[in-house]
């Protein structure tokens, strides 16, 4: 008994720390008990799987579906501000995130989501969208269709915030309710090498807010010396969208992949001084250090490609390096797939539902893990303007979380469930799209999928799994969408 | 038509006494869905003035009583089917899309023979007519399907109001101007009615102050006492005795009957999303309203289920199995409502385009029993349901004995849309009878 047990024990450390328990065994056993040793450890291992998942069932506490509060407990919990609580609890009241920690007391009634074993992630943020929702201003709220199919793919995609046609929306599965996050404050700037034209207007433009801006700050200090007979400097003809660019209220927004339209406007940047986001960005790795200096914004799309130009005498064409070049040289950036919609029909995985397989090549080219996930959290929030409310799990910010079954950046995650405002708005497990695909364990009730095949062979298997509540819950996953 | 007329007249003008006066008529039959919760075998109707007399298994037939014998042919009795909504089955006013205006009542042009005799050989009785058109189309109205002169087509010119939402900002703005507008006059008049009121006090109380002045300068000059004053002239213009209230305009009238719970409005959406839509335009308004599903082919408005059957309000769906969106997962969506609460659930058919659409009518509804709609609510839902709806209760109604000999008689079940119908009675009258018909 007790050679056994220690050999177990050998095993399971050896097992653990070193090699795994089929590779370590024959050192420690003559090859004879090779499978004694290795049935015990399986069965080890599933004893205190089922006592773990058996404590867990016993202290959940009666929720009430109406509670302010909502628990996620025991997840991995990814902060991307104060990097990772191992086994953490994220605390959400009334739509906002009330405390995160190891140690976080769960109120009673609270609604609650087990997520031992899993990733807790703040939503993911789309600087860019098309079709997920209708976006034009303020009123997208009131033709948003809050149980649209592209709100359900986007929330199994990670997503929880898009922006589209300058509305920042938020998917509220099931709600109207806190819908509308803002309107992006971009100026779209036209400053292309392929139409010299354009640049030329664009920088008189520049020019002329600019001297309007000269002209009031003089009349202000005029006005604060007491001068009389002042008149403001006249405001028509003046192109009000550059002056507030250049008093900082508002962002610009440039498209440029070439490293020579990069250059113009790295050069516009540093006459005019601006916050900027420049979208594109190819060829960006090649003059990242300048780009940096500008403290421009980018939005990258790693697999967008180029190939070099041969006959010309400098780096050139795109490079899975961008984005981390980029990083080095302190350039904030955003990461967005090649096309911004999210349809059953379009080109797979090149849409936003993979988003973070898009980031994933960027990790590929040697970008750090945090700094992408950054690029679809935190960054893009604050290429929005709204990272005061999303992108990161900090006590405050708003209760935007998605929680996924392993490493977001690994293509075999899913998202398991996904929050907006506190509420659960996407459960892998009841919609119907990806619930058939490695099911969790622990729920009880069937997807509709299997429910279907269930219907279709007529209580034949409902015999057959006798012993699990299945029938219980088969009407309700009939009608479950 | 005017026999009809006559024939239903009878009863109220007869003196009330214990004794009938009409003849009798008895119908035996196979089957009756009484639809009053239990189904009688091999039972007869005994019909006379208009009335059900007597209904059950051993009834007496009464002495002279036309027997009319049904039995060994797989016949079906029950209330009959009452078509609650239809649009474009008649030609009617064509109007406009996306605005509001009118409000006309739907009516018809021209009562197409060819349709109303489908209507009855369908064992259609009762017919709602919706205006065309989004927005806040119009009003409905009801038809019966026995009508033949222009003016007694319509028995019900004036019903609900219909309004429309989209899923977009201009179809919101839309109810929400007319529900702005409506608030706004009903303000005006409220505030013209308290400016009468208070300036028919002042003048009343002038008056009686002026009675009395007058009074005691009578009562002085009978003393010798000082010449009057002189009587105040025109200063005071009497107000009307009458309160008359500021005209209001007639495009928002029917809204503003709404709000003073005059109307129910019927609206008709696709998707649980405009379900909320619909919740955000109400806001704190209370007011009487009905929701008609318009949906199509799939639909997720199950998701709403709890909340609409919650709100407590009439629901009209088409009697179909959708499916999920982009899947093809059915969702039984009328048994789920139904599960969920809903009480008053009418059922139509997908389009009523033509009458021969009106096939897929008794499809959709045996589609709906098999895949676990309850039976009586699928057949309640085809006849006394919608006939509540118009008002018509007094027409049709679950049959049981004093109640409207109303009813349509199939030659199988009602739930097989093979079994075609032989008799269609209307308050006693018979208004097709198949072995007639075939015989001109």
């Amino acid at each position: 008994m007790s050679i056994l047990s220690r050999s177990l024990l050998l095993a399971l450390l050896s097992g653990a720390f070193t090699l795994p328990a089929w590779a370590a065994a024959p050192i420690q056993e003559p090859p004879v008990e090779e499978e004694v040793v290795e049935e015990p450890v399986l069965e080890e291992e599933e004893l205190v799987e089922e006592e773990v998942t058996e404590e867990v069932v016993e202290e959940e506490p009666a929720e009430d579906p109406n509670s302010p509060y909502l628990a996620v407990i025991g997840g991995d919990v990814y902060t991307v501000t104060r990097g990772v609580i191992l086994n953490g609890t994220v605390l959400c009241k009334d739509g906002r995130i009330l405390k995160v920690g190891q140690d976080v007391a769960v109120p009673e009634g609270a609604r609650t989501i087990q997520a031992h074993g899993m990733r807790v992630y703040p939503g993911l943020v789309a600087v860019e969208s098309r079709g997920i929702i209708p976006g034009r201003g303020t009123d997208s709220v009131d033709s948003f269709d809050p149980f649209a199919l592209y709100v359900d793919l986007a929330l199994a995609g990670g997503l929880t915030t898009v922006q589209s046609r300058g509305t920042i929306g938020k998917l509220t599965r099931g709600t109207l309710e806190g819908h509308l996050l803002g309107t992006t404050s971009w100026v779209d700037v036209s400053y292309s090498s392929f139409s010299p034209s354009s640049r030329r207007s664009t920088r008189d433009s520049f020019e002329q807010a600019r001297e309007y801006l000269r002209k009031l700050r003089s009349f202000e200090l005029d006005k604060q010396l007491g001068k009389k007979d002042l008149k403001e400097p006249e405001t028509k003809g003046v192109p009000m969208n550059h002056v507030a660019l250049l008093k900082g209220e508002r962002m610009a927004r440039f498209r440029a992949d070439t490293a020579s339209d990069l250059l113009a406007v790295c050069e516009l940047l540093e006459e005019f001084p601006m916050r900027a986001v420049i979208q594109g960005g190819r060829e960006a790795w090649t003059l990242a250090p300048r780009i940096g200096r500008t403290g421009a914004s980018m939005v990258l799309t790693p697999r967008a490609k180029d190939w070099a130009d041969p006959e010309l005498n400098r780096p050139s064409g795109w490079s899975i390096e961008n984005a981390r070049i980029l990083w080095d040289s302190g350039v904030e950036f955003a990461i967005l797939p090649g096309q911004a919609g999210i349809s059953l029909g379009g080109l797979a995985g090149r849409d936003l539902l993979p988003l973070p397989m898009e980031v994933a090549f960027a990790i590929r080219g040697g970008l750090h893990q945090d700094a992408a996930l950054r690029s679809i959290t935190l960054d893009a929030a604050r290429i929005l303007g709204v990272a005061d409310r999303i992108g990161s799990i900090e006590v405050g910010k708003d209760a935007d979380l998605i929680i996924t079954d392993g490493d977001l950046f690994d293509y075999r995650t899913f998202v398991q469930w996904a929050v907006v405002n506190g509420r659960l708005a996407y459960d892998k497990q009841k919609a119907s799209y990806f619930a058939h695909i490695r099911p969790r364990e622990e729920d009880e009730a069937p997807n509709p999928v299997e429910a279907l095949l269930e219907d279709i062979t007529d209580g034949v298997q409902d015999e057959v799994m006798e012993e699990e509540p299945v029938e219980v819950d088969a009407p309700e996953a009939d009608g479950g969408r | 038509m005017f026999a009809a007329f006559l024939l239903s007249a009878l009863p109220l003008v007869a003196p009330q006494g214990d004794e009938p006066t009409g003849q009798a008529t008895v119908y035996r039959l196979d089957h009756i869905e009484t639809l009053t919760g239990d189904a009688l075998q091999n039972a007869s109707i005994v019909v006379r003035d208009g009335v059900i007399e007597r209904i059950g298994q051993s009834v007496i037939v009464p002495d002279h009583a036309r027997v009319i014998d049904l039995r060994g042919t797989g016949s079906v009795a029950m209330p009959p089917f009452v078509l609650g909504q239809a649009q474009g089955l008649l030609p009617s006013d064509s109007r406009g899309t996306g605005g509001y205006g009118r409000y006309v009542a739907a009516g018809v042009h021209r009562a197409d023979e060819d349709v109303m005799e489908d209507l009855r050989e369908a064992g259609v009785l009762l017919v709602g007519l919706v205006p065309p058109g989004s927005g806040i189309p119009g009003r409905t109205s009801v038809i019966r399907s026995d009508a033949s002169e222009l003016a007694e087509d319509t028995l019900v010119h004036d019903l609900h109001l219909v309004m429309t939402l989209d899923m977009s900002k201009s179809s919101k703005d839309l109810l929400r101007k007319a529900f702005e507008s409506a608030e706004e006059a009903i303000e005006k008049e409220e505030k013209a009615r308290a400016d009468w009121q208070k300036a028919r006090k002042e003048w009343e109380e002038k008056q009686k102050a002026a009675a009395e002045e007058a009074k005691k300068q009578k009562e002085g000059e009978g003393k010798g006492g000082k010449a009057a004053d002189e009587p105040k002239k025109g200063e005071d213009k009497e107000p009307p005795k009458e309160f008359q209230a500021p005209r209001i305009d007639p495009n928002i009238q029917p809204v503003v009957d709404l709000i003073r719970k005059e109307r129910v409005v019927q609206v008709w959406i696709d998707s649980p999303g405009e379900w909320l839509h619909w919740l955000d335009v109400v806001g704190d308004r209370e007011f009487a309203w009905e929701l008609v599903l318009d949906h199509g082919n799939s639909t997720n408005l199950h998701e709403v289920a709890d909340a609409i059957a919650a709100a407590g309000v009439r629901v009209y769906a088409p009697a179909r199995i959708p499916n999920l969106p982009s899947t093809q997962l059915r969702t039984n969506l009328v048994a789920e409502l139904l599960a969920a609460g809903v009480e008053k659930l009418v059922l139509l058919p997908t389009s009523t385009r033509s009458s021969r659409a009106l096939e897929s009518w008794r499809v959709g509804l045996g589609d709906l029993v098999r895949e676990g709609l309850d039976r009586n609510a699928a057949l309640r839902g085809v006849s006394v349901e919608p006939a509540q709806a118009m008002g018509q209760e007094e027409l049709v109604a679950p049959l049981e004995a004093g109640g409207p000999a109303t009813f349509v008689i199939l030659e199988g079940d009602p739930l097989d849309p093979l079994a075609r119908v032989s008799h269609l009675v209307a308050a006693g009258e018979v208004i097709y009878d198949r072995a007639k018909e075939e015989e001109n």
